[in-house]
């Protein structure tokens, strides 16, 4: 299990070069269960690292590219008459696949936003009063531009909330954006990835993130840490349970990645960013939200010995 | 809309935007302004209330924005109209309810007229001033109950003044006030019981409304009146065991001059005489409810060495100042059977005196029974004989007997009355046969509440009795209401009542007289509460103290008074700090946990600080890197403190958390001696 985890951490390092960070926290999520939303500049390499992440885990594919006026039955599908049949058949949208990329997400309505943001919490649609299951495993990998640029319709509190975390790519360091003008375009090379898993192995690697140990004192830092961004003055709202168990199921995913058999207080220092920072927003902070310093000052605040 | 304008500018320019009140803490300032005046509906007049009113809407308006503050002549106006108005409301200029309306008209005042932040804490300082002066008008236990609530709240909007403007927690405020409140209890108790009362430097006029009780001109059926009245008249604690009911005659007023139906108690002169000398048979205490009078309520033959109360010539006790909140005072019971002083020539005037023109038959009926009988003795053993054989009958409601001849009326005509009527009656008599008699008004028995065991006499325990002279006796008790109407004697007023007065009787009077149980227990309880709060509270006076305070003392000095109120206050202070500490203790550390934070205290006396966000293992590589320490060296501590604190597959027990700490306590040693070289 080890080995086949560094091969499809190798094969994804590969294709997005010198984001090593970033990848193993993007599998961490998808080995969590969660949802991952990652906003960047455009071209910073989004939609490739979510399509590598489909192909090597060997999983269905879909994108849906969101404009402002894409419509929720352009995610989920609608229902056409068949003539040959004789009666409606329901065509199944973008959304029915194992992974799910929603390319640009805040450039679309907050109406679409939301079809989206319900099948994510739910894994089923309904259509026509009808309930449909999506496929299973069923992840959304969403990409935002930066809420400040323009033509875009910032997702709110509760729906970001639903993304277990979210990460930043930033610009490739000058090694390997070297190497990246070398060899040229990045999109050839995934066509040569290899699915590197399939749904069992993903199946067993999430079993044993729920079978990685957790013991009371690092309950209570985690308690610790939510209890801070609760009482601190600078935090406009805490965080919620859900973003506690985020925290801690995050922590358990990046400890499998890290080999071992229990979380230790490093992992949770490692994924608290990522976790945190679209939860929180500071009290001086009224319009947008802006966690870095957040997550940071609940890093460095908080005693990870009770 | 140009009202408003004008407001804000002229706002602007008398004060900055950090000298204004936070709107947030001005809701709450209003709620405890409201607080605090509400008790005083009970004693001022309502246009007051009025004013309030009008003001409080006025500042509501302003608050919403739709108003602006009135114009300097319209507070003007209001304030004259409010002096002008205390004037003429017919209180007394310097009573105590004109200061008070004053004080609450321009408590009110305020609302309209405060601005600025400065202004809030002057309402709020008159807030505190108002709590403490409702104490002039109620000093019981629910009132003492609620003042502590609006002392809190008035508290809350001090603590709402000093929060940000952007933080509105109102309820943080009363949260913060309350435990304030709480925290200065001990304190305030140790000032309460050791701080010396000083006399006052002027008396402040208090409240002289009409109080009920007996009054010193009474006419045969007012005391009747009393009896529909269930309020308190006193509770009194007993020595040992509580005499039977008929043996508490509880002396208030001797009316000795009967003139026009009526009957008045004019005697105030002090005994000439020493003080009984016979021994004390029965000693106790009363806490006398507020009468507004001098008298006092006594057994027979009752002295008192309390400071403040003398004795009177026809033998009762009277207080120097009239009686304004609850007074308490000691007084023993003399055995005093068959020894008599002989009645003055004055007295004896006084008290054998009848006009010779009123009530004929029974001045004719009197001394027929002299003649018949012979002595005095004789004849009240007649007079009694008389009532209880004829068809005389003891009613709450007696027919109204007016006019010149009311006892002739009663006696021969009407045959119903109440106790009072029996008295009047049986007095007239002796004295139309020259023997000196006299009616006494008072209360007669009381009713123990079985938890703190004292007696409660009220009202409606009202009562009239007759003594007469007797050479050989001296002043006799006779109670001719126990001839008609013995069971009101041995067993309270319910027992003699016939259906039709219960009836009449008011619900709570009923609920008191154990019509209902549950109900009757309840008043017991808090009446239980109410008398231990005088005992303790409020009766405890300069008088009481100085005794509490010998008795800690030895003697007392202002030095030792100082010394045990520092003490006492280091340690009420020492017990709420203990308090918060144990608040804030921290919670059961995990032992390997407790074990680190043992060894990084120490290392960060050392020089090797440890910042929050490093964990134990994270720390102890660093340390060990920076003293050049070979992995190796360390490796096996930081597993093994991996595995402890993180890893809850591994069973560990008592050993392994020794091991832990030796290795602890050696790397601390070398790190140490690192440093030292």
């Amino acid at each position: 299990m080890k080995q086949k985890l560094s091969a499809i951490q190798e094969a994804l390092n590969g294709v997005l070069l010198g984001k090593e960070g970033q990848v193993q926290l993007a599998l961490a999520c998808l080995l969590a269960r969660g949802h991952l939303l990652i906003e960047d500049l455009p071209g910073m390499g989004k939609t490739l690292l979510s399509h590598a992440l489909a192909r090597v885990l060997g999983l269905s594919y879909n994108r849906i590219q969101f404009t402002s006026d894409v419509l929720p039955s352009d995610i989920i599908g609608t229902s056409i008459f068949d003539r040959e049949l004789g009666e409606f058949r329901f065509v199944e949208g973008p959304l029915f696949a194992q992974v799910v990329l929603a390319d640009e997400i805040n450039r679309a309505t907050p109406k679409s936003q939301s079809a989206l943001l319900e099948a994510m919490e739910e894994r089923q649609v309904t259509v026509e009063g009808e309930s449909r299951a999506l496929p299973e495993p069923f992840f959304v990998i969403a990409t935002q531009n930066p809420s400040t640029q323009t033509g875009t319709f910032p997702l709110p509190e509760s729906q970001l909330d639903r993304f277990l975390m979210r990460i930043e790519l930033g610009y490739p360091d000058p090694e390997a954006e070297r190497e990246l003008l070398k060899g040229g375009d990045r999109r050839k090379s995934l066509g040569l990835l290899q699915p590197l898993s399939d749904l069992e192995t993903l199946a067993a690697l999430q079993t044993a993130v729920d079978d990685i140990k957790v013991s009371d004192p690092l309950i209570e830092y985690i308690q610790r840490l939510v209890a801070f961004s609760r009482r601190g003055a600078e935090f406009a709202f805490g965080l919620s349970p859900r973003g506690s168990l985020a925290l801690l199921q995050s922590a358990r995913a990046w400890a499998l990645l890290q080999d071992r058999s229990h979380v230790v207080p490093e992992d949770v220092q490692a994924v608290l960013p990522a976790v945190v920072d679209h939860r929180l927003r500071e009290s001086a902070d009224f319009a947008g939200h802006g966690g870095g310093a957040l997550a940071q000052k609940l890093l460095t605040s908080v005693d990870v010995v009770g | 809309m140009a009202s408003a304008e004008t407001g804000t500018s002229t706002g602007k320019a008398a004060t900055g935007v950090a000298y204004q009140i936070p709107r947030n803490s001005l809701a709450l300032l209003m709620i405890a302004q409201v607080a605090v005046v509400l008790p005083y509906l009970l004693q001022l007049s309502p246009w007051i209330v009025a004013v309030g009113l009008f003001c409080g809407m006025w500042r509501t308006n302003v608050y919403l924005g739709r108003w602006d503050y009135p114009q300097r002549w319209v507070k003007a106006l209001l304030v004259v109209a409010c002096l002008l108005a205390v004037g003429i409301s017919g209180v007394g200029a310097f009573s105590l309810e004109a200061t008070a309306s004053l004080l609450i008209a321009a408590f009110a005042l305020k609302l309209i007229e405060m601005k600025s932040r400065r202004d809030a804490y002057v309402v709020i300082f008159l807030g505190y001033f108002a709590i403490a002066t409702q104490f002039l008008f109620d000093q019981t236990i629910l009132m003492a109950a609620y003042q502590l609530v609006a002392f809190m709240l008035v508290t809350a909007a001090m603590v709402g003044m000093n929060q940000r403007q952007t933080r509105v927690r109102p309820a943080l405020s009363l949260k913060l006030a309350g435990a304030l409140v709480l925290q200065a209890l001990p304190l305030t108790l140790i000032i309460f019981l050791l701080f010396p009362r000083m006399a006052p430097l002027w008396t402040v006029p208090l409240p002289g409304a009409g109080k009920m009780g007996l009054q010193e001109t009474v006419r045969p059926g007012d005391i009747a009146s009393l009896t529909q009245s269930d309020e308190l008249a006193f509770r009194a604690v007993v020595n040992g065991r509580v005499p039977p009911p008929n043996q508490l005659y509880w002396r208030g007023l001797v009316y000795s001059d009967f003139e026009a139906g009526s009957w008045r108690a004019a005697e105030r002169r002090r005994a000439a005489s020493e003080p009984l000398t016979e021994p004390g048979d029965l000693a106790y205490e009363v806490l006398l409810e507020p009468t507004m009078q001098t008298w006092l309520y006594t057994l027979e033959n009752s002295t008192s060495e309390d400071p403040g109360i003398y004795r009177t010539v026809d033998g009762r006790l009277e207080s120097r100042e009239p009686v304004l909140s609850v007074f308490r005072y000691r007084a023993i019971r003399h055995d005093r059977s068959g020894d008599a002083e002989p009645l003055s020539d004055s007295m004896r005037t006084r008290e054998t005196a009848i006009d010779p023109g009123a009530n004929p038959r029974i001045q004719e009926h009197g001394r027929a029974l002299l003649d018949e009988q012979g002595s005095a003795v004789g004849m009240v053993r007649a007079v009694l004989a008389e009532i209880q054989q004829g068809p005389y009958r003891y009613t709450l409601s007696p027919p109204q007997y007016p006019g010149r001849d009311s006892i002739d009326d009663f006696w021969f005509e009407g045959r119903a009355g109440f106790c009072a009527h029996y008295a009047s009656a049986f007095v007239y008599l002796l004295r139309s046969a020259g023997i000196p008699a006299r009616m006494v008004g008072g209360y007669l028995g009381g009713e123990v509440n079985p938890i703190t065991g004292h007696l409660m006499v009220r009202q409606y325990d009202a009562h009239a009795w007759a003594e007469f002279f007797d050479p050989a006796l001296g002043w006799v008790r006779v109670d001719p209401t126990a001839a008609v109407a013995p069971e009101r004697v041995e067993r309270g007023l319910s027992a003699a009542l016939s259906s039709e007065d219960r009836a009449s009787l008011s619900l709570f009077t009923a609920a008191r007289l154990g019509e209902w149980d549950v109900a009757a227990d309840l008043l017991r309880w808090a009446d239980s509460l109410e008398h231990r709060w005088n005992l303790w509270v409020v009766g405890y006076d300069s008088h009481y103290q100085s005794r509490f305070l010998k008795d800690l003392l030895g003697e007392v000095t202002p030095s030792r008074i100082g010394l045990a109120i520092l003490v006492g206050g280091v340690v009420s202070l020492g017990f709420v700090a203990m308090v918060m500490f144990w608040g804030r203790r921290p919670v059961q550390r995990h032992p390997v946990e407790k074990a680190f934070r043992d060894f990084s205290d120490k290392l960060a006396g050392f020089g090797y600080p440890r910042r929050p966000e490093e964990s134990p293992s994270a720390f102890v590589r660093r340390v060990a890197h920076q003293v050049g320490l070979a992995e190796a060296q360390i490796g096996g501590l930081v597993a093994e403190l991996d595995t402890l604190l993180y890893n809850p597959a591994v069973a560990w027990g008592q050993r392994e958390l020794r091991a832990l700490r030796s290795q602890l306590r050696r790397l601390q040693f070398r790190l140490a001696f690192g440093t030292t070289r």
